[in-house]
């Protein structure tokens, strides 16, 4: 290898700029910056008229011991992510991509479409229409389905608000699962499955001992990956029982958000989202064993700028 | 071996037939129970969504879903059929012809059994911006003082395509160079990208908030596009490296030997070989614009700034319950962009594999 000479690094650095400038500028401004003023806020007495006065530990000390609250979201979090995950983010998923790969591809494909609806609409018509499916009147979906065997209405929103925030975000949750899963399944080769037919092997064989084994790399990725943004998003919690009724439905995520931006107390509300970037940086890191670093960090082969 | 197979050939040929049936009738049954079963599950999907349409075309002023189930009746059968004229006609000929005539006859069924129904009364806030007739303009709620819906619809649509045009153009550049170029650091920025990647934005939306606020954006469109396009950069600049690293060295390096520059080789011969990457991440950068509702909720408070899903919003929160008509027309204004998009560009969509997992 030669020594770059002078003129080269010159290029080389404006490459750099080039091509990386505008990706790095908007990372560090709205991604990495974000991080540290979160830090920052977390230790000052930032209220609603939005002007630190001083520095102080209160935040921190708050959370740990003082706030009565935060047991219970904690327990309302630990319940939410463990059900929708097992239910329908990975169980009903891996449920889909079976189904959807044992079928003839273009109905497989259609079903497939079917599913990826909730997650391809804006969420905000998403809990419209659970609006109406859980609306405690008469002419709400659930409702009119009830009506049917002569059952009296039923009131979601208070009666079961847990289960009603579960089935609406699995339905979202279940998509990913399943394209990633279906990609998974397609990549076994074909062989496999002959011999296993040949050696015998029912359908139910068949996914026990040749797809389950093929798929256990994909699968705990999206377990993962799964839990870890059920654990922060609340868009569709906010948008359809609005963590209530009284708390509970009210998650970690949805706590924080309401903290700051509802009571106004800014700086606990930073001191709480601490936890969560805490969490995800660790989940992020416990991603990286799913990840095929080889590939992702195979070395560029021209030298040229 | 030979010997092996031998009582086998000679087992009587009838026997074999038997058994060829019987495992033909297991596999349909194994299909029929398929259908069954994804079709009885993905009802709960497909009846909120006929719901919206539905009612959107056919609502008047009250909650009435009998148009619905009317339309359901007709679409239920005409589906099957569709299923079936699919599996038992092989010709494309003939199957097109047979999928034609059935298209005819279920719109011929709908325009009987729920053609009288339709008008387009719920769409009047279109043309009519003012539509606060329609809306109870309770003690608390935003009342009647809607801003025009093109105004929103407008500026959801210059939010959308402002974060596509700046994620394709920054993920593209910054993908290329991690594919192609050797520089200090390349590693560590990888895995710190992959960090990010994983890492869950929203939590960071009250430091984002204060950081706007600081810089003079809050309230503004700008201020939601910088953000948007931010948290969409780590996953759209993977797919992107991952797309330039299946182009070839070897186009590259023959443009470059017949004395391109690396930039004019990156434009005119490397770039028409991942369009199709940049469609993907424009497509998901368009939707992801479209669709946010966290984040314009935080930072814009201006009526005259609403996008789409806050005014779909803020009229569901005004006559939910009372009247579905207008509520369901802005829901579909809302989503049909989305869809149509979806719809015709899923076969890109789903091409892309979600990369780098190990197999």
């Amino acid at each position: 290898m030669m020594m770059p000479s002078s003129s080269q690094r010159r290029r080389q650095q404006a490459n750099l700029v080039l091509f990386l400038g505008p990706a790095l500028v908007l990372l560090a401004l709205f991604f990495v910056a974000p991080v540290i003023v979160d830090i920052a806020i977390a230790f000052t007495d930032m209220g609603r008229n939005l002007k630190p006065t001083g520095f102080t530990t209160e935040n921190v000390e708050r959370m740990l011991t003082g706030d009565r609250r935060l047991g219970g979201v904690l327990a309302t979090t630990a319940i939410y992510v463990l059900a929708t995950l097992l239910v329908f983010n990975t169980g009903f998923a891996l449920v889909l991509a079976l189904t959807t790969t044992a079928m003839p591809p273009r109905a497989g494909a259609f079903f497939r479409a079917v599913w990826l609806l909730p997650r391809m609409s804006p969420s905000v018509v998403y809990a419209l229409l659970w609006g109406w499916a859980i609306s405690p009147t008469p002419s709400g979906l659930i409702n009119q389905f009830l009506a049917l065997f002569g059952l009296p209405p039923f009131d979601f929103q208070n009666q079961a608000p847990m289960t009603l925030v579960v089935v609406a975000n699995g339905f979202i949750g279940a998509s990913m699962g399943m394209i990633i899963l279906t990609s998974a399944i397609r990549a076994i080769p074909q062989h496999l499955f002959h011999a296993a037919r040949v050696d015998g092997a029912g359908g139910l064989a068949v996914v026990r001992h040749v797809i389950l084994p093929a798929i256990r790399w994909p699968l705990s990725f999206i377990t993962v990956y799964q839990a870890l943004s059920l654990l922060v998003s609340f868009e569709y919690i906010w948008l359809i029982t609005d963590g209530g009724p009284f708390y509970d439905t009210t998650v970690y995520s949805l706590y924080v958000y309401k903290r700051a931006f509802e009571n106004g107390q800014y700086a606990y509300g930073a001191a709480l989202a601490l936890g969560l970037v805490v969490i995800g940086i660790a989940a992020a890191l416990l991603l990286w064993r799913f990840m095929d670093m080889r590939s992702l960090l195979q070395r560029p082969r021209i030298e040229v700028h | 071996m030979a010997d092996v197979a031998l009582p086998a050939a000679a087992a009587p040929a009838d026997h074999w037939a038997a058994m060829a049936a019987r495992s033909r009738r297991r596999r349909q049954w194994t299909t029929i129970f398929l259908y069954g079963f994804l079709a009885v599950a993905s009802l709960p999907v497909i009846v909120p969504y006929l719901w919206l349409f539905t009612l959107a075309f056919s609502a008047r002023g009250g909650t009435d879903t009998a148009v619905l189930w009317r339309a359901l009746l007709v679409l239920g059968p005409a589906l099957l059929a569709f299923a079936m004229l699919g599996h038992s006609i092989d010709e494309p000929r003939r199957l097109r012809h047979a999928l034609l005539v059935l298209l005819l006859v279920t719109v011929a069924a709908l325009a009987v059994v729920i053609g009288p129904q339709l008008h387009l009364a719920n769409w009047r806030f279109l043309w009519n911006p003012d539509f606060s007739d329609a809306l109870k303009t309770g003690p608390t709620g935003v009342g009647s003082q809607f801003p025009n819906v093109w105004v929103a619809f407008g500026n959801s649509l210059a939010l959308a395509l402002a974060v596509t045009a700046i994620v394709v153009t920054v993920s593209t550049l910054a993908g290329y160079y991690l594919s192609r170029f050797a520089f200090p650091g390349r590693a560590g920025f990888l895995k710190s990208l992959l960090v990010l990647h994983a890492f869950p934005a929203m939590t960071l939306i009250i430091p984002i908030f204060f950081l706007m606020h600081w810089a003079g954006l809050l309230d503004s469109i700008l201020g939601v596009v910088l953000v948007v396009c931010t948290l969409e950069l780590p996953f759209a600049i993977f797919i992107m490296k991952g797309f330039f690293d299946a182009v070839p060295w070897d186009i590259e390096m023959s443009a470059m030997t017949d004395g391109a520059s690396r930039r004019q080789a990156f434009l005119h011969v490397v770039l028409p070989q991942v369009k199709f990457g940049m469609l993907a991440i424009g497509i998901f950068a368009f939707l992801r614009g479209w669709e946010d509702y966290v984040f314009v909720r935080t930072l814009l408070i201006d009526k005259q700034n609403w996008v789409m899903s806050l005014y779909l919003f803020y009229v569901a929160e005004d006559v939910m319950g009372v009247d579905y008509g207008i509520v369901t027309a802005v829901g579909v204004l809302y989503v049909l962009p989305a869809l149509v998009l979806y719809t015709f560009t899923q076969k890109y969509l789903t091409q892309m594999t979600v990369g780098g997992i190990k197999g």
